[in-house]
């Protein structure tokens, strides 16, 4: 559904996006993590069709982006919800659909079918008639979302969707989002939340103007850090110590009554290791599995990666 | 160009120009109240027949300084505004063109400010035609410079400040300079006025058609560079 190949994006000296190949599939939800600066929203732009590209190729839905003949069937089959909501303060919530439902060539019955249908679902329906002015960050981001929806777009790009959203608004936000990935919309979906881009996304790529890994949130987690393994024992003993260590764990750390140990495979690894510990007389309270979460992975990938094109 | 783009967006602008209370007083109070003082002025004064006409002329002409001016405001508002509140973003996600949004926001801020003052110049040539009938012994207005006055040239005056205001806008980051700039536009207009004042220029057919001629190599000029300044690549990398 959609395609890069070395996409690229200088500004002046400044390159925004490096040579960025990637495949998203119909239907997937794509996390493109990052910090500021990295490159998101310049890749949006780029294959929403609102900027051109320096080089390299992509196509969105069967169109190819920067080619003039496909640029308006492009732009009418995705759904943009940026980063700033930009919405007319001085328009009602239902005034606003209808403005964009027009621009999307959506039938006027259509149109006032599903901007009714999307205020409802967006808890927005009660306030249709009142101006946007009068609406809280969260409704204004609510808003957002049905816009980039009036028109049921089958590409999504969702540019920091919850960013400035209290918990409660954060939330919404995100079981509307697992809503739309069940109805397989192909959404790109860029943000800073990791624990949101764990729980939407089927893969996720971390891009630092170039793209520095890709895959499905656990196989990043589990590529970029270790697992290991925490025992807690009724009492830690040299002895108990020295055969987690002749076990193959030299860098087991003790911590009071809990020893923990890096391991490769925890479902291969802790029966030897617990077996080691009972056979030197240890007493085991708990063993506790320390998954490496996205987070972790993120900083370590993006600390090991220096863009060529960094100035 | 898909019209139906065109249109919407020129709807949507107007919408959002008359929730503003100021505009709106502007718009319909002040080319009558234009109109009614200067028909007062004609009313209250002793002018004889030969020298009715050309204040006629000249009275009908100033409503010209407000016909750049006022659509120059809202084009400034309209853009900048859009500017603020970062809704040019979305607008320019959707199918719509570069072209097809600007025509629609020109439009926005030419039609109701002109027809605006098409009101305000129509109520000053019904009262001035029944406070001069006699004096003139003759209707004076509709007449052909009036009518290169209302039809030439504010439409022509008009469409360089929405133009004008475009290139000030694509610069600027506030509605306030933005509107400062754009009110440059009323310059031209008020130096020709003088000129007619002083009896340099006359307001005859030949000067106006003049005029408008000039006036449109002038618009044309400045909407090559309006739409050339209001590309979707500019406004999203450029005009933050």
């Amino acid at each position: 559904m959609i395609e890069t190949t070395n996409l690229t994006r200088t500004f002046g000296h400044l390159t925004a996006v490096d040579e960025l190949t990637l495949t998203i599939a119909e239907g997937e939800v794509f996390g493109l993590l990052g910090p500021n600066g990295a490159g998101k929203t310049t890749t949006i732009r780029m294959l929403a069709g609102m900027i051109g590209k320096t080089s390299g190729e992509a196509r969105v839905a069967d169109c190819r982006v920067g080619d003039p003949a496909d640029a308006r069937r492009l732009r009418s089959l995705i759904g943009l919800m940026p980063e700033e909501a930009g919405l007319y303060p001085d328009l009602s919530a239902a005034r606003t659909l209808d403005f964009y439902g027009r621009l999307y060539q959506v039938p006027r019955d259509e149109r006032a079918e599903r901007a009714e249908r999307l205020l409802t679902m967006l808890d927005l329906w009660d306030r249709r008639d009142a101006r946007v002015r009068t609406f809280s960050k969260g409704m204004k981001q609510r808003l957002t979302i049905a816009r980039a929806l009036i028109h049921n777009p089958p590409v999504l790009f969702l540019d920091e969707p919850t960013a400035n959203l209290d918990p409660e608004g954060a939330r919404m936000v995100r079981d509307f989002l697992l809503q739309l990935k069940q109805e397989k919309r192909t959404i790109l979906l860029n943000t800073h939340q990791l624990a949101e881009a764990e729980r939407v996304c089927d893969r996720v790529g971390i891009l630092h103007r170039r793209l520095v890994a890709v895959g499905t949130p656990d196989a990043l987690r589990r590529s970029a850090s270790e697992h290991a393994t925490a025992i807690q024992l009724t009492m830690v003993t040299d002895a108990i110590v020295a055969a987690v260590r002749q076990a193959g764990y030299p860098d087991a750390v003790v911590d009071g009554n809990t020893i923990t140990a890096g391991v490769d495979k925890p479902e291969r690894d802790n029966p030897g290791l617990v077996q080691a510990i009972v056979a030197a007389g240890g007493d085991v309270q708990y063993v506790t599995g320390i998954v490496p979460t996205l987070e972790e992975a993120y900083l370590k990938l993006l600390g090991s990666d220096e863009p060529a094109s960094e100035r | 160009m898909n019209w139906q783009n065109v249109a919407t967006i020129a709807r949507k602008d107007i919408t959002i120009m008359l929730t503003r209370r100021a505009l709106r007083i502007a718009l319909i109070l002040f080319p009558l109240a234009l109109a009614i003082g200067f028909a007062q002025i004609i009313r209250f004064s002793d002018y004889s027949a030969a020298v009715l006409p050309q204040t006629l002329n000249a009275f009908l002409f100033f409503f010209i300084n407000y016909t750049g001016a006022l659509p120059a405001n809202i084009a400034s508002y309209s853009m900048v505004g859009e500017k603020i509140e970062r809704s040019l973003e979305p607008l320019l996600a959707t199918p719509a063109t570069d072209g097809e949004i600007l025509l629609g926001k020109g439009i926005a801020a030419l039609v109701p400010p002109l027809v605006a003052i098409w009101t305000g110049m129509a109520t000053l040539m019904a009262y001035c035609d029944f406070l001069t009938r006699g004096t003139l012994g003759a209707l004076y207005f509709p007449n052909w410079t009036a009518a290169l006055i209302m039809f030439g040239v504010a439409p022509l005056v008009a469409v360089m400040g929405v133009t004008f205001a475009v290139l000030c806008s694509a610069r600027v980051s506030e509605v306030r300079t933005a509107q400062q700039l754009g009110a440059l536009v009323a310059i031209p207009s008020v130096a020709i006025y003088i000129v007619t004042l002083n009896g340099t220029l006359q307001l005859d057919p030949a000067s106006l058609g003049l005029m408008c001629a000039v006036l449109l190599v002038v618009d044309l000029a400045l909407a090559f560079a309006a739409r050339a300044a209001f590309g979707r690549e500019t406004i999203l990398t450029r005009w933050a």
